[in-house]
């Protein structure tokens, strides 16, 4: 077995008998949702473009607690150092935490696009299999992103703040992308409308998981 | 370059940045159509281009931190940073005022006042990060790579921002080639202006980075200090 399948498999099996972090985002996601139906008013909440929007604030907030969780975890015991000890270089480490990363966000973000129907007044048809593909990159641009940089806020006495602070706006290209083309295909709009936007979307991927990949050795281990 | 450099450079920048004043407020004719209020077209471009620069500047030394290491480049990466972010800040602050009686609002959500925008939060969080890191001993390779992250996203925010909107003034390129200056004066006082703040710009990096060395030099009298004490007492 490979390192990457090796570390993605462990902790993908942790999660799978915790499953804390998942809950955790799920949760977050539904209570983003609910605090924009209140705070927009159910008039205002409904249709694609309130529902996409709303949709990639939950993106943001469950990624941002899922990058915390994920290298809190391996803090706890230093289990990092065991990790940083073997025979894995970092940039496998990198692929392998940011894919794991990934998986748990896509999970509460396809909950949470169930619940984008129902409070926003959608309906369950070919939109949400449009959609998939848009919610894909945007979860790994997101996960290239909080991989690379919680690895620098988790030395930070209170990282969890710093965390947003150097995430968001990095990635509000990526933001501004996706939620057109999500609202492109929750709309129902020919996707050829959405071209420009997901090319944005893929050319920010490439660029931040190269990035990261290179990047990753500079700023985890080593004391 | 040593001091006496230093206070060429800050000489020579002063005598140039009262012949820019000169030139903005007395001797450019007032533009027909915006008035009076288009002089703070002077110091808002000059403002943005040193931003600019300073954020590349940011940017480079990162690379050449974690590639050849030396604290000259952490300390050259910090310097231009602070500097980048107070002419950001002032790039935004005229462009403020200008906007209020020409586009009749303080803030829109224009390509470039976005685009500025997200520089600005780029690189406050990179100074936050700096200074909530700073004890660590590695800061300096966390800013290199913050740095480096944030130069290669400002392409894709000047790509998605413009896709998104735009009604900011194309002066410098305009929209049918050429630039928008009608009179050569103006054009001429921009570029004395802009020479004037790059100048400044000069100015306070070197300035900066000579309290940085020394702050430095600081750090390791006050340890060998220690380790001497330390020794004596053991003695």
């Amino acid at each position: 077995m490979s390192a990457f399948a090796a570390i993605l498999s462990k902790d993908l099996r942790l999660e799978l008998r915790s499953g804390v972090s998942t809950i955790a985002m799920v949760a977050l996601a539904m209570l983003v949702l609910v605090v924009l139906v209140f705070a927009l008013n159910p008039g205002v909440a409904r249709g694609p473009e309130a529902a996409a929007g709303a949709l990639w604030i939950a993106l943001v907030f469950a990624g941002m607690l899922g990058a915390s969780r994920a290298l809190m975890a391996e803090s706890e015991n230093e289990c990092i150092r065991a990790l940083l000890i073997s025979p894995v270089d970092r940039a496998t480490l990198y692929a392998a935490k940011l894919a794991a990363s990934a998986i748990f966000m896509l999970v509460a973000l396809g909950a949470g696009a169930i619940l984008t129907v129902l409070f926003f007044n959608l309906e369950f048809s070919g939109a949400l299999v449009r959609l998939a593909p848009i919610l894909i990159l945007g979860v790994i641009g997101f996960a290239a992103l909080a991989t690379l940089l919680a690895a620098i806020s988790g030395r930070a006495r209170g990282g969890e703040l710093l965390l947003p602070l150097l995430v968001v706006p990095m990635f509000v290209p990526a933001l501004i992308a996706g939620v057109r083309a999500s609202t492109a295909a929750l709309s129902a709009a020919p996707m050829a409308t959405a071209r420009d936007w997901i090319g944005i979307l893929v050319a920010f991927d490439v660029l931040f998981v190269t990035a990261g990949y290179l990047l990753f050795e500079h700023v985890i281990g080593q004391e | 370059m040593g001091r006496k450099l230093n206070n060429v450079l800050g000489a020579v920048t002063l005598a140039l940045m009262v012949v820019a004043l000169w030139m903005i407020f007395a001797w450019v004719p007032t533009e027909a159509e915006q008035g009076i209020v288009q002089r703070i077209f002077y110091f808002h471009v000059p403002c943005a281009w040193v931003a600019f620069a300073a954020f590349a500047i940011v940017a480079v030394a990162g690379v050449f931190y974690l590639w050849l290491g030396g604290q000259i480049w952490d300390d050259l990466g910090y310097a231009a940073a602070e500097i980048g972010m107070l002419f950001c800040t002032l790039m935004l602050l005229t462009g403020s005022l200008w906007a209020k009686p020409i586009w009749g609002t303080w803030w829109t959500w224009d390509s470039r006042l976005t685009t500025s925008f997200v520089l600005w939060l780029l690189y406050g969080g990179y100074l936050l990060m700096r200074a909530m890191l700073e004890e660590s001993g590695q800061v300096a390779r966390f800013a290199a790579v913050v740095g480096i992250v944030a130069a290669l996203d400002v392409p894709v925010v000047i790509v998605s921002v413009r896709l998104w909107r735009t009604i900011h003034p194309a002066v410098l390129v305009t929209r049918q080639g050429g630039h928008g200056l009608q009179d050569p004066r103006m054009v001429v006082t921009l570029l004395v202006s802009i020479t004037a703040f790059t100048l400044m710009f000069a100015w306070l990096l070197m300035l900066r980075l000579a309290i940085l060395r020394t702050r430095t030099r600081l750090d390791e009298i006050a340890r060998a200090i220690a380790i001497a004490e330390f020794r004596a007492g053991r003695a």
